[in-house]
Order: C-alpha cells, then sequence, then structure tokens
C-alpha cells in the first residue's frame, strides 16, 4: 500500500496543545502520524503542555515515531491587556514576563528538535494555540503548515478567530478542513489558504445488512451534540414505528436531563441508552440508520463512519464539512439546523423504506471512500510537494 | 522548464519596473521566471530591465520592440513567445502579483487541468490616506469554482475583461493562436473574449492575485481630450462589434443577450454621464454612432437593466435630447426624478410622447416605480439653472424645478430658499432668501440674488467646498433640491470672499459643477503669495501641531459616538433610570415596536379613556408622531424619554416586544397582549432558535421572561405560542383579544339588525354603497420583484378589468412590505397599507383573501367568506420554518395554489358564504373560542379599575 515517494522521506512534525489530551484532534493526529510512518517519513509528535487532569487519552505503549511534551506544568494563563488599570497591574504584570520568557525558553526546545530535521521537512500545526510557540522557534528550511480543525462559522465565533488570522498570516500554507471553509477564509484575505480533510478511520470488511430496526447515535452527552432534537424528532416517528429502536451511545453532563425530556415526550419505551462504547464499528453494524443531530461540527468523523459501515445517516445540515460528506438525497438526508420536523420527515423515509435505506448505505459506502486514507494521504504527499516547488 | 513565466511589461515606467519584478521574484512558489518587455521606452526603462536581468540571470530576461507599439497588446504578444513556463500570466509595470498569487493559480490549474485560472484583482487608490481598495468584480470570485465553458457563467466572460489577473497554460496560448490585436485600445477586452470561448476548462479562485495600482489623474476637460474620448468610443464599439460577431458565429446568443446587458448598463452609461457637458457637435456624434450599435441590441436585454438606463438608450436612438439630457440627471442621481412624467391610459410613463410605439411604452412606463404615490416631500426632484451672472460681489441666479404630475398643485403655497453648505459636514451653513418662485408651464421657475461676499463667511482652511441646495416649501411640505448645471454657462468667474480665519490661502469663491453635476463653490487664492502659505499650513497639519489637533478631533467625535451609542444608553436606562422611583399610574402603550397606533394596545388604552381613568398614559412611537392620540405623552422609540418612561412605568403594554436587552423592574406590570394567533412556528418552536446554543436560548428567554401576562384568545395559543416561549401557566391570561372586540360586537350587531352597516371609513375611502369590498392580507415576504418590492402574485390590472364592477380590492401588505398600485386600477384597488389599524378594515371588508396570516383568526369571527391564496405553499411549509396545523385541512374556505385558480374561484366569492359557513364555526371554536367581545373592558376591570378616581 506505500506508495512510491518521490521526494523521499522526509521529518515531519506534529505540534498540538498536548500530545495526549482526549478528543478529535489526538485521534486524528496520532492516525496520520501512523499513516505518515508507514509512507516512510520520520514523524514526532510535539505537544506544548500536558493534557488536563481527567482529560487524559491512553496512548499505545508501541509508538512508532517519538513524542515530546514541552512543559511540565501549564503556564500561567494572562489575560489580555485592556486600558491603564491592566497596564499597572503589577502582578499580572510579572506573570505575563514569566510566561513570555517560558515560552522562548520552550520554544528553544523546538527550535534544536527543528534544527536536527533533514531539508524538505514539515512542521504540522494542528491548533492555533500551539503556533504561538511554533512562531517563536527557528523554522528555517522548514515548512509550516497551520491547521483550523472546525467549521470557520464556529471559528468566527470564538476567540481563536482573531488568533488564526494573527498567527497563521504567514505560514506556508493555513488548511482548514473544506473548500467551502478555505473560500470563507480566503475572503478574510488569508491568501496562503488549501484544505485538507480528515481521513477515513476505518474501513470495516463487513459492513450493515441494515435489516436490525435501529436508529444509532454516537457522541458524548453535551448539548452541542443536539441530542435534545434528536429525540423531539424521535416523538415525531417513533408512534408510526412501534418496531424500531433508537439507541443512544455516548455518555455526559446531559444524561439525566436527557432521560428526563425522553420521559416527558413519552418515547422511553423506544430509546435504549447504551453508554459509552469501545466498540464502535459493532455499535454501526447494528444498525440500520445514523443520526447526526448536532448543533455544530467541522469534519464529523462518527458518520464517515457509519456510512463506511453502509449506514446511511440523517444530519442537520450545520456545517460545509457535514455536506461535504453527506450528498443530501444520494447517500443520506440533511435537514436544515434545528428543523425537527424535516429531520423526522427524513428518518421516517428511511424506516420506513429498506430500499431505500439499501440504495443509500451501498452508496455510502461507495461515496465515502473519497476519504480513505491512501486518498488523503496523497492529498497530503501533493501538499508537501506543493509547499516546496 | 519553470512553472510560471510573468510577462511584464514596461514603457517610459523604469522607477515602478524594479518593485513589479520584485513582486515575482518574492512569489512563495519559486520556479517562476520574468520576460520584461519594454515597448521603446525613451526614458531608462530597458537599461533597469537589463540590470534586473543581469542581476538575476537565472530568472529574468529582457526584450525590447524596436519601435513603439502604443498599447500593451503588441509588448504582450512578443512575451509570449519568449515565455519558457508550463503557465503564463501578465503584469504591468506599475502593479504587483499578491505574493502567493503564482503557487494559488499554479495548484488550481494542475488540479483541475484548466486553460486558464482567473483570480481576484484589487485596485488599490494609492493616493487615498488609507489606500482604499476596490475588488474588480468581486462577486464573481466569492468561491472557487470551475467551468468546463464560459457559457456556464456569461457574466465572467461580459465582466471581468482583464488579461491580467489570470494565469493561461501556454500550449493553451500557443495553439489557439491567442493574441493582443495590434494598435487598438481595449486590447483586453478582444484577447480575453477569445481566450474566454477557446478555453475549455476555466477554474476561478476567490485568492486575490493583482494588485492595480491605481494613481490619482488630474481630470482635465480639454478640447484634445474630448476628441480623445470619442476616439475611445469609437474603439470600444468596434471591440463589441467584433465579439459580437464572434458570438454569432458561435450561435451563443444567451452570452450576446448577457453582453448586450453589459452595455446598456455599463459602456454606454460611462459616455452618457459627460453628455450633459458636451456641445451639439459632439452630443449629435455621439448619437450616431451609437445609434448603429444600439440598433443590433436585443430588445430584451432593456428587461434586464435599471429603467433609467434603459429609458436613457431608448431615447438615445431616438435622437429625443429635450428628454435625454434630463434622463441622464437621473442615471447619474439615481433617486432624482428629472422629468414632469406623463400619465397615459392609466400608467406612469417617463415622458410625454413615444405612445405609438409598442416597445418605447414598455421601456418608458415606469409605474412600477411608484413616483405617482410620492407626496412632494418625498421627492429628489430636478432644478435645473437657466441663469447665471454675477453682478458686482453678487451671484444672480433663476432655475426651473420638475413638476412631475404635478405634484406640486396651482395655487399652493411656495417658499424658498438657497443654502450655501460646506461639503465637509456640519461646519457651518449659510442661506439666502429666494425672491420669486413660482409656476411656470409645467415647471417651477424660480430667481434670485446671493450677496455671496457679504454674507458668506467659510473659516478658510477645512472648508474649501461648498454645495448648494435649494430647499421648496409646498404648502408647508419641504422637499430640498441640488441645482444642475448644463447648457449654462458659469459666468463671471471667482468672487471675493473673507473667510474668518485667514484670507492668506484663500480669498474667492469660484462656481463650478460637481462630479454629480451639481454646482458648487471652490474656495481659491488671486493673491500671489498664496501657494507658499498652502505650503506652510500643509506642513503645520501634517506636523505635530496638526496630528495632536486632528487627534484630539478624532477623539472628541469618537466621544461624542460612544455616548450617544446604544450601550450607553442601555447604561443610563440601567444605572440612572431605573433608580429612580415609579410612577404610579403611569402606562407605556407600544404596538409593532412603535411603528404604529393600532392593535390591541390601542384597544386597551381607549377602553382606560372611555371610562374616563386618571392615569398618564406614555405612547412610543417610531418614525413620526403622526396619528398618534394627542391626549396622551409622545416619546420616540430609543430616545432618552423612552428609556425614562420604561424604567419608571407602572404598567407596560405591548403587542410585539420592548427592546430585548431593557431588564424589566420587578414593580412595573407587563401586560403583553401579543399580536395574533400562530400558524408558523413561533418562538422556540422555530428551527434556528432550536439551533441556537443553551447559553444563546438563554439570552432570549430573558427577554421573554419580563411577561408578566400574556393574552390568549384561544387554547391554541395556549398550545402553542405559550409553550414556544416557555411561559409560565400563571401567566397566561385567557380573556380574547381586546382588538377583536369591535369584530364580535359588529357581528352581533349585524345578526341583530339582519343587515351590515358599514362605517365612517368605507366613505372615507370613497367607497360606493353598491360594491362589494374585499380584502387581500397576505403575511410578511422577503422583498422581491423588479424594484425589490413585494410584488402581488396576481395581476392587479386584471383584477380591476374582471371584477371591478362589482368589488373594491383593498390591499394591504404587512408593515414591512409596500406595494405600488398602477393608477388604472383607481378606485377598484386601493392600498390600505399605510393605516395604522386593521381591525375598522376588516370589519368594512366583505370577504378576505389572506395566505397565512394571522388576520384569518381574527376575520373569522365575523363570519364572512374567507379564501386563502397560497401560490408558495410547498416552500413555505418545508423550506420555512414549518406550521403547528395543516392548513389546507382546516382551513374555513377555499385553497388556491395559481393565479388561474385564485381568478376562477373569485368567481364564486359570494357563494361560498353559505358554502362554508360550518367550516367557519368550526375553525372560530378550535381557534377564537375566547374572544367573546369583551377582552378589554375585563382587562381595564382586573388591572386598571382602582384608578377611576
Amino acid at each position: 500500500m506505500t506508495k512510491s515517494n518521490a521526494a523521499g522521506p522526509r521529518d515531519i512534525f506534529f505540534v498540538s496543545n498536548s500530545v495526549n489530551e482526549l478528543g478529535g484532534i489526538t485521534s486524528w493526529s496520532h492516525q496520520m502520524a501512523r499513516l505518515f510512518v508507514e509512507q516512510g517519513h520520520r514523524v514526532h509528535v510535539v505537544g506544548i503542555v500536558p493534557p488536563p487532569e481527567g482529560r487524559v487519552h491512553e496512548l499505545a505503549a508501541d509508538l512508532p515515531y517519538e513524542t515530546t511534551t514541552l512543559y511540565d506544568v501549564h503556564p500561567p494563563s494572562v489575560r489580555p491587556v485592556r486600558g491603564l488599570k491592566d497596564k499597572l497591574n503589577l502582578v499580572e504584570q510579572r506573570r505575563r514576563t514569566a510566561r513570555e520568557a517560558g515560552m522562548h525558553e520552550q520554544a528553544a526546545k523546538m527550535s534544536a528538535l527543528f534544527r536536527a530535521a533533514r531539508p524538505g521537512g514539515i512542521v504540522i500545526v494542528t491548533q492555533v494555540w500551539a503556533m504561538e510557540w511554533v512562531a517563536l522557534a527557528d523554522t528555517a528550511g522548514l515548512a509550516v503548515i497551520g491547521m483550523s480543525h472546525e467549521s470557520f462559522e464556529t471559528c468566527r465565533r470564538s476567540s481563536r478567530f482573531a488568533r488564526v488570522k494573527r498567527f497563521y498570516q504567514d505560514v506556508d500554507r493555513m488548511l482548514p478542513l473544506t473548500r467551502e471553509d478555505a473560500d470563507q477564509w480566503i475572503r478574510q484575505r488569508m491568501d496562503n489558504v488549501g484544505f485538507m480533510p480528515n481521513p477515513l478511520p476505518f474501513f470495516p470488511d463487513v459492513p450493515s445488512d441494515r435489516s436490525r430496526k435501529v436508529v444509532a447515535s454516537i457522541g458524548r452527552l453535551h448539548e452541542e451534540k443536539g441530542v435534545d432534537l434528536l429525540l423531539e424528532a424521535w416523538a415525531k416517528v417513533a408512534s408510526q414505528h412501534p418496531d424500531w429502536t433508537l439507541r443512544i451511545y455516548g455518555s455526559g453532563e446531559e444524561a439525566d436531563a436527557l432521560r428526563k425530556q425522553a420521559a416527558e415526550l413519552g418515547v422511553t419505551n423506544s430509546v435504549e441508552w447504551m453508554g459509552r462504547t469501545s466498540d464502535v464499528a459493532g455499535a454501526l453494524r447494528e444498525s440500520a440508520v445514523f443520526a447526526l443531530s448536532s448543533r455544530g461540527e467541522g469534519f464529523p468523523l462518527a458518520p464517515m463512519e457509519a456510512m463506511a459501515t453502509a449506514v446511511p445517516c440523517v444530519a442537520f445540515d450545520v456545517a460545509p464539512g457535514v455536506r461535504e460528506i453527506i450528498t443530501d438525497g444520494t447517500d443520506g438526508f440533511l435537514a436544515p439546523p434545528g428543523n425537527v420536523t424535516e429531520f423526522a420527515r427524513h428518518l421516517d423515509a428511511l424506516m420506513s423504506d429498506k430500499e431505500l435505506r439499501d440504495t443509500m448505505g451501498e452508496a455510502a459506502r461507495e461515496n465515502i471512500q473519497r476519504f480513505s486514507t491512501d486518498e488523503i494521504v496523497g492529498r497530503w504527499e501533493a501538499l508537501f510537494a506543493l509547499v516546496e516547488r | 522548464m519553470p512553472d510560471v513565466s510573468v510577462v511584464v511589461i514596461v514603457y517610459n515606467d523604469a522607477d515602478r519596473l524594479p518593485t513589479a519584478v520584485q513582486s515575482v521574484l518574492d512569489q512563495t512558489l519559486r520556479d517562476v521566471e520574468v520576460v520584461i518587455v519594454d515597448d521603446c521606452s525613451t526614458d531608462r526603462s530597458f537599461d533597469v530591465a537589463q540590470q534586473l536581468a543581469a542581476t538575476h540571470p537565472e530568472r529574468v530576461r529582457a526584450f525590447q520592440l524596436p519601435e513603439n507599439s502604443g498599447a500593451g497588446g503588441e509588448p504582450r504578444n512578443v512575451g509570449i513567445q519568449h515565455t519558457r513556463g508550463q503557465y503564463v500570466m501578465f503584469l504591468d509595470s506599475d502593479d504587483v502579483l499578491e505574493h502567493n498569487a503564482c503557487r494559488n493559480m499554479l495548484e488550481a490549474a494542475e488540479e483541475t487541468d484548466s486553460d486558464i485560472v482567473s483570480g481576484l484583482c484589487v485596485r488599490l487608490h494609492k493616493d487615498t490616506r488609507n489606500q482604499k481598495r476596490d475588488e474588480w468584480y468581486s462577486w464573481l470570485y466569492s468561491t472557487t469554482r470551475t467551468l468546463d465553458s464560459v457559457t456556464e457563467l456569461p457574466d465572467l466572460f461580459v465582466w471581468d475583461t482583464l488579461s491580467t489577473n489570470k494565469c493561461y497554460r501556454r500550449d493553451f496560448l500557443i495553439e489557439n493562436d491567442l493574441r493582443f490585436p495590434k494598435g487598438m485600445f481595449y486590447e483586453d477586452l478582444m484577447f480575453i473574449a477569445d481566450a474566454y470561448l477557446a478555453a475549455e476548462r476555466i477554474t476561478l479562485i476567490p485568492n486575490q492575485v493583482y494588485f492595480w495600482h491605481v494613481h490619482e489623474q488630474a481630470a482635465v476637460k480639454s478640447v484634445t481630450n474630448r476628441r480623445h474620448e470619442m476616439t475611445n468610443y469609437i474603439h470600444r464599439l468596434e471591440v463589441h462589434r467584433r465579439i459580437d460577431a464572434l458570438l454569432e458565429q458561435r450561435g451563443l446568443t444567451g452570452m450576446k443577450l448577457a453582453k448586450d446587458v453589459k452595455f446598456l448598463k455599463h459602456d454606454l452609461v460611462l459616455h452618457l454621464r459627460d453628455l450633459p457637458f458636451r456641445d451639439d457637435a459632439y452630443r449629435q456624434e455621439f448619437a450616431e454612432l451609437s445609434r448603429e450599435y444600439l440598433a443590433g441590441i436585443a430588445p430584451e436585454a432593456y428587461e434586464r437593466v435599471l429603467p433609467i438606463q434603459a429609458i436613457c438608450a431608448y431615447l438615445l436612438q431616438k435622437g429625443d435630447w429635450d428628454n435625454l439630457i434630463p434622463a441622464v440627471d437621473t442615471l447619474i442621481n439615481r433617486d432624482k426624478v428629472s422629468s414632469p412624467l406623463a400619465e397615459h391610459d392609466g400608467r406612469i410613463y417617463w415622458c410625454d410622447g413615444h405612445f405609438d410605439d409598442a416597445f418605447g411604452r414598455q421601456v418608458l412606463d415606469v409605474t412600477d416605480i411608484g413616483y405617482h404615490e410620492k407626496p412632494v416631500n418625498q421627492l429628489f426632484l430636478r432644478n435645473q439653472i437657466t441663469r447665471f451672472s454675477e453682478a458686482g460681489n453678487a451671484v444672480s441666479l433663476a432655475g426651473r424645478i420638475t413638476n412631475p404630475l404635478g405634484v406640486i398643485p396651482e395655487g399652493a403655497k411656495l417658499k424658498a430658499e438657497l443654502e450655501f453648505s460646506a461639503r465637509r459636514r456640519s461646519l457651518q451653513s449659510f442661506t439666502f432668501p429666494v425672491q420669486t418662485v413660482r409656476h411656470d408651464g409645467d415647471a417651477i421657475a424660480w430667481e434670485t440674488t446671493a450677496d455671496i461676499t457679504a454674507q458668506l463667511r467659510p473659516l478658510g482652511i477645512v472648508d474649501t467646498i461648498w454645495d448648494v441646495r435649494l430647499s421648496l416649501d409646498v404648502n408647508g411640505a419641504r422637499t430640498t433640491t441640488r441645482l444642475t448645471v448644463s447648457d449654462t454657462e458659469l459666468a463671471g468667474g471667482p468672487l471675493p470672499v473673507r473667510p474668518r480665519l485667514t484670507r492668506m490661502v484663500a480669498d474667492h469663491i469660484e462656481p463650478h459643477a460637481s462630479s454629480k453635476g451639481h454646482l458648487a463653490f471652490r474656495l481659491i487664492s488671486e493673491s500671489r503669495n498664496a501657494e507658499r502659505v498652502q505650503e506652510l499650513i500643509a506642513k503645520g497639519v501634517r506636523g505635530k501641531p496638526g496630528t495632536l489637533a486632528k487627534n484630539g478631533f478624532r477623539k472628541a467625535k469618537a466621544l461624542r459616538k460612544t455616548l450617544t451609542s446604544g450601550d450607553s444608553k442601555l447604561r443610563a436606562y440601567h444605572e440612572v433610570f431605573s433608580r429612580l422611583p415609579i410612577k404610579k399610574r403611569t402606562v407605556v402603550f407600544e404596538s409593532h415596536l412603535g411603528k404604529q397606533y393600532s392593535d390591541s394596545p390601542r384597544a386597551i388604552y381607549e377602553e382606560m379613556r372611555r371610562q374616563g381613568l386618571e392615569f398618564e398614559a406614555i405612547w412610543s412611537y417610531a418614525g413620526s408622531p403622526k396619528d398618534f392620540p394627542k391626549d396622551a405623552t409622545l416619546v420616540k422609540r430609543w430616545s432618552l424619554q423612552y428609556l425614562k418612561a420604561l424604567a419608571q412605568a407602572e404598567f407596560w403594554v405591548d403587542n410585539q416586544s420592548y427592546p430585548l436587552k431593557l431588564t424589566k423592574r420587578p414593580e412595573t406590570t407587563y401586560i403583553q397582549t401579543w399580536h395574533g394567533s400562530a400558524l408558523k412556528n413561533m418562538g422556540f418552536d422555530q428551527p434556528s432558535l432550536k439551533a441556537q446554543t443553551r447559553q444563546q436560548q438563554a439570552e432570549q428567554q430573558e427577554s421573554l421572561d419580563r411577561f408578566d401576562r400574556f393574552l390568549c384568545r384561544t387554547e391554541h395559543d395556549a398550545r402553542t405560542l405559550a409553550k414556544a416561549f416557555r411561559l409560565k401557566e400563571k401567566t397566561l391570561l385567557r380573556v380574547g383579544y381586546p382588538r377583536n372586540d369591535v369584530l364580535v360586537k359588529a357581528r352581533q350587531r349585524e345578526a341583530e339588525l339582519g343587515r351590515r352597516e358599514r362605517g365612517a371609513l368605507a366613505a372615507e375611502l370613497g367607497i360606493p354603497a353598491d360594491k362589494t369590498v374585499l380584502l387581500y392580507a397576505p403575511t410578511f415576504r422577503k422583498a422581491g420583484g423588479r424594484h425589490g418590492r413585494f410584488a402581488l402574485p396576481f395581476d392587479v390590472e386584471r383584477f380591476a378589468d374582471e371584477f371591478g364592477d362589482r368589488y373594491v380590492l383593498l390591499v394591504r401588505s404587512h408593515y414591512l412590505n409596500h406595494v405600488v398600485l398602477p393608477p388604472t386600477v383607481q378606485g377598484r384597488v386601493i392600498d390600505v397599507s399605510a393605516r395604522h389599524d386593521i381591525s375598522p378594515i376588516l370589519e368594512l371588508a366583505d370577504g378576505l383573501v389572506t395566505d397565512y396570516s394571522s388576520v384569518m383568526f381574527d376575520y373569522a369571527l365575523l363570519d364572512r367568506p374567507l379564501m386563502f391564496f397560497t401560490y408558495d405553499y410547498d416552500e413555505y411549509v418545508h423550506e420555512g420554518r414549518g406550521t403547528y396545523f395543516d392548513l389546507l385541512e382546516h382551513a374555513p374556505g377555499p385553497v388556491v395554489r395559481t393565479e388561474e385558480d385564485f381568478f376562477e374561484t373569485m368567481q364564486s366569492f359570494e357563494t361560498q358564504q353559505l358554502e362554508y359557513a360550518k367550516d367557519r364555526k368550526e375553525f372560530v371554536a378550535k381557534f377564537g373560542e375566547y374572544d367573546r367581545g369583551d377582552a378589554a373592558q375585563s382587562i381595564v376591570d382586573q388591572f386598571f379599575a382602582q384608578w377611576s378616581r
């Protein structure tokens, strides 16, 4: 499966907030690191700080690449200076100075790693916060790639927006997740923007046959995942499909509120609370329809996994990444954000019609392969070549 | 082979050439070469080019044409011959490429295998303070897209005619023998048309690729320049003809139409704008040239441009100079009415005449613009100067003001004054009375003498330009005009003035025509050392004291802005007004955000007055206080008085919402009457609110939690609105809507009397007793239509023709929409949108046509026929926010979807009275059971009765 690599092996650095913080970015960077190692590259995963307590992602013991965490403890956090009062606040001032000195010290460690790299090396900064250290480091001879793993809109509503525009202004390439996000960034007058979709996390040999009458949802039980909206939509279809079950995988702070809501909607009997699962592939194989009810997304992995398992999805059209993954009416359905009536209508369509499920499910499994690891690695290699030209 | 070759052309531009070349050498894409072609410059350009080549032997080469070619085309042709790269780009010596341009172009080209990649060109105005930028047809470049043929995007073909913001596959240029035409202006237009049509794939990218540096040029309007303008026009037409031939050859009629549209919108307008300032000979030659070309323009093109653009083209072709020159005034000043207009067969036309030509009638018909519905104070009228002379130190002026459709009636009391004001805002202004102003034929003639030297006192440094306006008072209504200079010489030269600050920089004032064709004056100096003083002052302004003064001024302005901003007002409300004591017996009323004196707040208010309660009534208004009650205190919405009144009120009575961010004090009782039962999803049942995060929802909820009482007119409200707003059960007040009391009473009276009585409104609207009154009241729609207005979904003229003998149709658009009715339907179709209160209109109407508006619930109380014209039902229900119930199932009257069905069903309107009687009864029982005619009284009893003494 390893492709011939014209430019030869490279030194590739991933720089993230943390090497092993629970969440999508960690899974993604270690997946990519493995893929690059398989390509023959030398990979080094760098984290700025240790992950916060309780948010540790256990890494495998035998990683085929090195990892480094710069800080032993999290550096002091500071507020931006506003007005005279802040300028005169000596305690705050001292913290700031200490932080800056610390940043230079840690950046120097990174510079040492970078200097050891062979020509043609690449630094991939996965989060803009980490870029503040990379900007201080010596990256001469290396190409720096800055990434934004969320939709443009989500970023725009956050404090990261201004920092992305500032710190990624001069990187060799800045990569959001989709063409549509890229175009939006370009219109912010960032003319160094390309885009890079996430790779498919897995591709099961055995897909679902979509005969189990189960609608599945997988994700943290957090308001952002919109399980409350899914329950509302479910209440509109459940009575017409008494033999169907909604399986909700995941845990989180909303668990109790959601159970209460299910009871109020009178759907307790048709909803199964499955808790967190480590066997996503198995859960998907046993379902016939996948529901993505999130209020916000970047380039979500769950529907990609569902599609790889030949399970058609119904999703709210909340981000370019969602539109990119699901082709409405072909391999799944999209509903306008928050429109639970339309969401329910789409669920109903798939639940009522096995043939439609089969057609869309098979189409999904076929179509999602445009994000196969081979495809995505190929895109990365092309990008490495481009920034070197 | 280099990835990209950039052909840099230069002619007598030695100083700027290195910057242009450097922008290529500094590209993020490394393998880029430069081919400089010098068009036989007479300065050091070629030396500089050769030096650059010597400094970068691997990357820069320089060539020179044996003799000057006069335009950019030939040097580029030669350049192409010398390129070696896979792709070719063009750059002019005074412009630069964006840093990543080559990399972005190359990536797009290779990914899509395109022959042409085109990116955003940005014009940078180098002489402005902050380098003002404007993006060249940026709407074409909002997203990345690939075209398999330029015919997919005709707008690209007709609008973006630059050759420089593009990257061409070199083989594509060679194989198709694409070359710039020799010795002609607009060489880009021809080249790019050829290239677009030859390309098998074109990719557009939103990235900036090319910075076009614009340097202000002194606008010298000499005769040679005019000659030059005409040559320009001749060349422009020639290129257009050649491109038309190309399109015809290929049978691309759609593209030709798009190009015709562009010609009318853009090319012709550029030259028309100058016509008022040109002499007769020029005008004749121009018309001669244009007529021939205009004859080939597709008639459909006239429908796709602004009415005034079509009108000008038509009048030009007809050689109707008397009407054309004023029309050009409107072309330059869009809002201006520069023609007396003409009414003919119930339609409004731009000018009298051409009625025998069907096409002319179509082009000149301006009924839909709605000029005929506007009062004089909403019109911007043309005011042409007919005499300008100087007598001593005074200016003597006369002019004529257009009087469209006689909007200024004979016998009106007329008064006018001239106002001179500094163009830099809010400095100072001087007014002069106008001595005579009177009707003169179809215009208003005026004349006056203004003693400028004695009375106009500029400051002298900051107010160089002075604009002149004439404001005309017609029976108390004021309209402001600008003085148009056209065919009248501004004779006499500069007049002496005495600036207040210093006479060293300026001591005279000189008349001129502004770029919009209006009279203005410029301060100048006649003394010899003025230039030196000017220089000194400029130095001071740029120096330290100047900077200090300017910063101080800016800071003061910023401070004023913050003090009057919404945030400061909110602070005043919360931190000052809300600490004052509550004023007992005060009620602040508001209806529809202050836009109306209407609805349930009005009904409650009137009931309180009827009972003679003792209290202070405060009504909020937005816009004008006209038609609001005179016996109440009126406060403008968002004014400080308004905020103070709200902060201290004992009661708030409103039907929609007070400003969301105002916290209600616990001592204040908020009676939310609401303004209609719901068919479509409301509040948190709307998808857009469901999609919000919890925090955003909580902010919304806060404003809804201010309601202490919420009126319901049916259990349906409790199930829908109250739930959607997440209101507590105890806030619900099931008493019905006070605004509907009159409807219930009307129904009762009708039953008692056995017949329907018509109130005063029928007479006021001039409706004959034998006509049946129908009301068309659709819900709010985003404005569409030719003029960005809400367009009626049926032909009103057809309605008037078919039913005008039996029916009078009242049209009431949503208060945020606006309709225009042609005079043809006068008396048969009446616009009642401007009336504040809908209840008397409902009471008057013998039948209602609506779509999804909540007016259906109220009107049903009258037990009269209803008809539903839901032409966009599917879109409304599925793509919009959805509905609480299926209208098709519950509608108490026929539901029609098409215009034909609408007219068809209209035939049987009367018989529906009986046919749908049962459905109406059920509808009222289901959606209006609490409306019993005593809502206002029961609310007053419950909350205000103790104020009777």
